[in-house]
């Protein structure tokens, strides 16, 4: 496209009274800018209104708007998808953290202005990737509660659903479900549970396909155009649908492996499971003899929180068991029930239903069972290390124990995709907490693996704080108990949300707009292949397998599966993977147009990599909030530290550029990337650079990597300047003015 | 370690002798740090651990007979306010003690005093025909047809030489603002209120009969109690009898007199006077305005508020059966609350139970803090001033 660039500065919000706008100006005409203009209030309708007519009568098909932070009034300047915008940020990052008037000041203005003339001049306008044969169908996985339930809700909100449960009939958990825990208030009875109702809605609602004794044989394509090869009774169908809910739910922790409390020891020690169907089948009878019980004592976190077995909480054992023990007490007030309990974690409203289960005369006992034995008459006795007394304790003669075990994900069963070298002590080696296993729930056929990476044991989750519902697959939304454990009404709201998640999916993709969290993001990833040399970094590296590999190991991108962060861009050695905004060179040009004065000027300059989701918010905040920083300092924003290529490293150096400071998300188990593995992967990459910085003799202290969450914008000044001093200290670079 | 059998047969006893809220308690330990014992050292301070006592009760678990563990509780009622479950943790105390007081098990220091009541109808092994010993001097009407109220002294204030001042000022006010009432005398009994709370639920039920009786016989409608204990006891465990009585604490009847013009103190001191709220009359009657206005109302006094007054007031350890619990010097609550006193700068601590007049003279006394700190009933100050 032939560039016509104006460029507009606001001299609003204080710029003008800081900066030197006629320099600006002079500047802008240097870069052959075909318009410039100044305007006192350049997001006012006169404002937008004189860059409108630019567009009509000079032109202009390439703006450069000079104002505030790009994060804000994005849909004021906002000129359709054919015209380039590239938004330099004078305000909150240079007018309202440096001092008016200074000569640093106006420097740091040129260059920002520079940067983004460069960034300007080499973008192109965007064509959205639209996907061939677009299907907006939503795959539900898993018949049971939440399956159900998300099934229904995808449905009614307008949407075809294809529904595949392994069973002959749907309902999964729920099939043994006798009744549920407190709905409403006074949250003190258990609610009927009607499965019938809940499968007769499914059955009558004709936006529902039902396949039932069906498995997902595989899943190839991405949003939009996944086919979906569906096997049932021995045959095979083949569905094309739009994304997919993740609804397989979890099995209970198998209680053979509980010999510590005595299961198999006993036909009457029996697990949750085992003792709801016998209140659904309507028959609780002791095993051993057929006689009614008279007695019973459970044992929570059987086996859960325990670094035995499962070392988190299954988070709706407690209240289930409180609801079980609901059922005796309301069959008969005077039988004995003890609950052993390590934390009753009744969260909310269930805290009601506890303190009802205390009144009916339950006996609690805070502590570890110690042994659970016959007493010699056909009866149990629970031994506990009770705390609250400190002492052990022992119950009296009980007719049936029931372990409360926890929740396994379906998704946590199978073998490690990748096979691990062993150990050299010939163990084998540790499972990572985010390795594929082979579950046999999705089948992709994805390079990375056949199924959702993992979070942590098991869970295919990715940090439902910060992105809920979010996996790590594109277009793949996990609900209920396979995503983390819950209850029955976590669950369902956990339906609806993922339902919801699915249909956006569906909607943003049919137009070529990315999801999550770069939503509504058109570029997409295009690669240069003719350069390519098959290494496979981009590939392996991409957070979200959105590439998948040919026979002779070439790149295959899929554009709907691609979640826009760089990281690929970062990786690639050949820089053969730009964005039409955003490219290796585009940004190495930006980095060679900053001014560099020389030595003697004693003007260092550092440049800083700021990632778009926690640092350049933090940096804005800094100067939203008044605090002033180093004036030496030159911001970049990536969309990710994942998509810094390191020959930026080098673009920086020979410049002249004095320190560069890579300004990212926490990484690590408890990572805050919004990219999942981005902020790790350049913390990685970091460290081959150092190594790289030491063998030309150029001080590794040059580069650093600082961790920054949004809320630490009071931190920014003194990081910068203690980078800023280090850097000093260093002396000037040795390659400036070369 | 044996393990520790779990009884329901006992559990369920108790909850039958009125702990029918134990079940309630999550054993958050909230009570066990606001209780006033955590705030003196010793023996008793060191065993005793109301979250503990309720959890034996709880399962029925031997441990909790220890009289040293069983009857340490005031029942000053700083748990039971703040309990997050709503546990009527007294009522617990009350009905642990009871299954064992009433299989004949009694502490040795608490036979004789419950003798006594069975005996004299009341706890101090005073003669019956002493009872009305305090109203030497004054000219006391009977109550009678014609009299409004009953005026019911504390069988402290009956028998205690330094008490009946306290009912010797209470009837003076009550005759100056001309209130219409009588005492009924020798045939009254003690109202029995610390004798439910330590458990002697059958002597409570025979000292609470014979009172309804008699009073009722005499035609009695409205009660002024000289003590916040008995009080509490007629509005509450004799209203579970049947009695129907508008009863009130006297600091309610002179605070409606002061009002009128009834009675009006006038200038005799500026002395700093500070105020301790009664368990039985703040945090289980609710009653915290009236005493402070009677305070208030005297001219040339200064009212110095202590720290921990109102709903927070320290216990004086009189409460619960304390008041006749030997406790080394050093491990009683009246201590601290001396010290309170003192280091709030007053010169006298008022207050408005027999109860408290005794446990906190008796602190003064063990304080050696005599010459600076003068322990008084409300109605004595107010005598002062008139």
């Amino acid at each position: 496209m032939e560039k016509k660039i104006g460029v507009y500065i606001c001299s609003g919000c204080g710029i003008g009274d800081s900066i030197d706008l006629e320099a600006l100006s002079a500047l802008a005409g240097e870069h052959k800018a075909a318009v410039c203009r100044k305007d006192p209030f350049l997001c006012g309708a006169e404002g937008v209104a004189r860059i409108k007519a630019d567009l009509e009568g000079e032109g202009i098909n390439c703006v450069v708007v000079a104002a505030c932070s790009p994060r804000v009034m994005s849909d004021v300047f906002d000129f359709g998808p054919d015209k380039v915008l590239e938004r330099v940020n004078l305000r909150e990052q240079v007018a309202w953290c440096q001092p008016a008037g200074e000569e640093d000041t106006l420097m740091m203005a040129e260059d920002a202005l520079r940067m983004g003339l460069v960034k300007a001049s080499e973008s192109e306008p965007l064509e959205p990737f639209i996907a061939e044969d677009i299907n907006k169908k939503i795959l539900v996985v898993g018949g049971g509660l939440t399956g159900m339930t998300a099934a229904l809700e995808a449905a009614k909100a307008g949407y075809e659903t294809v529904l595949v449960e392994k069973e002959e009939a749907l309902g999964g958990y729920a099939k043994d479900v006798y009744r549920l825990p407190p709905c409403d208030p006074p949250y003190e009875n258990l609610e009927e549970f009607d499965l019938e109702d809940l499968r007769a809605q499914v059955a009558g609602e004709p936006g529902i396909k039902v396949y039932t004794g069906a498995m997902v044989a595989s899943v190839s394509g991405a949003p939009c155009m996944f086919d979906v090869e569906i096997s049932q009774n021995g045959a095979n169908c083949n569905e094309r649908v739009g994304s997919i809910v993740l609804a397989t739910g979890s099995v209970p922790y198998d209680a053979t492996k509980l010999t510590d409390l005595c299961y198999g020891t006993s036909p009457d020690i029996v697990t949750a499971r085992d003792l709801e169907a016998m209140f659904k089948g309507g028959a609780v009878k002791k095993p051993s003899n057929g006689q009614p019980v008279g007695s019973v004592a459970f044992v929570l976190c059987a086996g859960s929180r325990d670094p035995r077995h499962l070392p988190y909480c299954s988070s709706a054992c407690c209240v289930e068991s409180l609801k079980q023990a609901r059922y005796f007490k309301e069959a008969n007030p005077e039988t004995p029930v003890y609950i052993f309990y390590k934390d009753i974690r009744s969260t909310g409203n269930y805290e009601l239903l506890y303190k009802q289960l205390q009144k009916d005369g339950v006996i609690f006992v805070r502590g570890s069972v110690t042994g659970i034995d016959d007493d010699g008459s056909g009866g149990l006795v629970v031994t506990s290390d009770d705390v609250l007394t400190r002492s052990p304790v022992m119950s009296e003669s009980v007719d049936l124990v029931v372990l409360a075990t926890g929740m396994v994900p379906t998704s946590a069963l199978g073998e490690p995709f990748k096979v691990q070298a062993p150990q050299q002590d010939g163990e084998p080696a540790p499972v990572a907490s985010d390795a594929i296993l082979v579950s046999n729930l999705l089948n992709l056929k994805y390079r990375q693996g056949p199924e959702l990476p993992g979070l942590e044991y098991g869970f295919p989750d990715s940090h439902f704080i910060c992105f809920p519902y979010e996996s790590r697959r594109t277009g793949i939304y996990p609900a209920g108990t396979v995503r983390a454990p819950m209850d029955y009404q976590q669950a369902r709201t956990d339906a609806m949300g993922a339902a919801l998640k699915a249909i956006q999916c569906v909607e943003m993709v049919s137009v070529g707009k990315a999801v999550h969290p770069r939503a509504g993001d058109q570029s997409y990833p295009e690669f240069f292949m003719q350069r390519c040399t098959q290494c496979k970094r981009c590939t392996e590296e991409c957070p979200f397998g959105a590439i998948n590999e040919d026979e002779k190991a070439n790149p295959l991108p899929n554009p709907t599966r691609c979640r826009r962060c760089g990281v690929c861009m970062g990786a690639c050695p050949e820089r053969i993977i730009s964005f039409k905004n955003y490219s290796v060179g585009m940004i190495g040009n930006m980095i060679k147009n900053i001014n560099v004065p020389d030595e003697y000027d004693e003007k260092p300059r550092i440049l800083v990599l700021a990632c778009e989701n926690d640092a350049y918010p933090a940096l804005d905040m800094a100067g939203i909030s008044g605090l002033s920083y180093n004036p030496w300092v030159r911001i970049i924003s990536v969309r990710c530290l994942g998509s810094v290529n390191l020959v930026w490293m080098a673009d920086a150096l020979s410049k002249g550029i004095d320190g560069i400071l890579l300004l990212g998300c926490k990484h690590g188990n408890d990572y805050q990337c919004h990219f999942i593995k981005g902020s790790e992967l350049a913390n990685t990459r970091m460290t081959k650079i150092q190594e790289t910085l030491d063998r030309l003799a150029l001080e590794s202290d040059r580069v650093k990597m600082e961790q920054v969450s949004i809320t630490d914008f009071n931190l920014i000044p003194k990081m910068l300047d203690d980078f800023a001093e280090k850097v000093n200290s260093l002396g000037p670079n040795p390659y400036k003015g070369f | 370690m044996e393990p520790k059998n779990i009884l329901l047969e006992m559990k369920d006893y108790i909850v039958e002798m009125g702990a029918e809220t134990i079940n309630w308690c999550m054993q958050c330990g909230l009570c066990t740090n606001l209780c006033p014992w955590r705030l003196v050292p010793g023996q008793t301070s060191e065993e005793f651990n109301i979250r503990h006592m309720q959890r034996l009760g709880q399962m029925g678990i031997e441990g909790f007979e220890d009289e040293n563990i069983l009857f340490a509780c005031s029942t000053c009622g700083m748990c039971q306010n703040n309990c997050p479950r709503g546990v009527k943790i007294i009522d617990n105390v009350k009905a642990m003690r009871a299954s064992i007081v009433g299989g004949g098990m009694v502490p040795a220091g608490l036979r004789p005093i419950l003798g006594s009541c069975h005996a004299n109808g009341n706890p101090w092994s005073g003669p019956r025909e002493n009872r009305t010993k305090w109203q030497e001097g004054l000219d006391i009407p009977q109550f009678g047809p014609d009299t409004e109220y009953f005026l019911f002294v504390c069988c402290h204030s009956c028998y205690d030489p330094r008490s009946m001042k306290i009912a010797k000022s209470i009837a003076t006010l009550l005759q100056k603002g001309g209130v219409s009432f009588g005492v009924i005398g020798v045939e009254e009994n003690c109202c029995g209120e610390s004798m439910r709370k330590v458990g002697d639920e059958e002597l409570f039920q025979k000292l609470a009969g014979a009172n309804i009786e008699l009073f009722n016989a005499k035609g009695v409608k409205k009660i002024i109690t000289t003590s916040p204990h008995c009080l509490w006891s007629f509005k509450n465990d004799y209203a579970q009898l049947g009695a129907d009585w508008e009863v009130v604490h006297y600091t309610e009847i002179l605070g409606k007199l002061i009002a009128e013009g009834k009675i009006a103190p006038v200038t005799k001191s500026g002395k700093k006077v500070s105020f301790h709220d009664p368990c039985y009359l703040g945090r289980h009657s609710g009653i915290y305005d009236a005493p402070r206005e009677l305070l208030r109302s005297i001219p040339g006094i200064e009212v110095k508020e202590l720290e921990r007054s109102r709903e927070l007031s320290l216990c004086c350890a009189g409460g619960g059966g304390r008041i006749w619990g030997e406790v080394p010097m050093g491990e009683r609550f009246g201590e601290l609350r001396v010290l309170d006193a003192v280091e709030t700068g007053a010169e006298v601590l008022a207050t408005a139970c027999p109860y408290c007049v005794n446990m906190l003279t008796d602190a003064c006394n063990s304080l050696n803090k005599q010459d600076v700190l003068e322990i008084r009933e409300l109605s004595e100050v107010l005598v002062d001033s008139l």
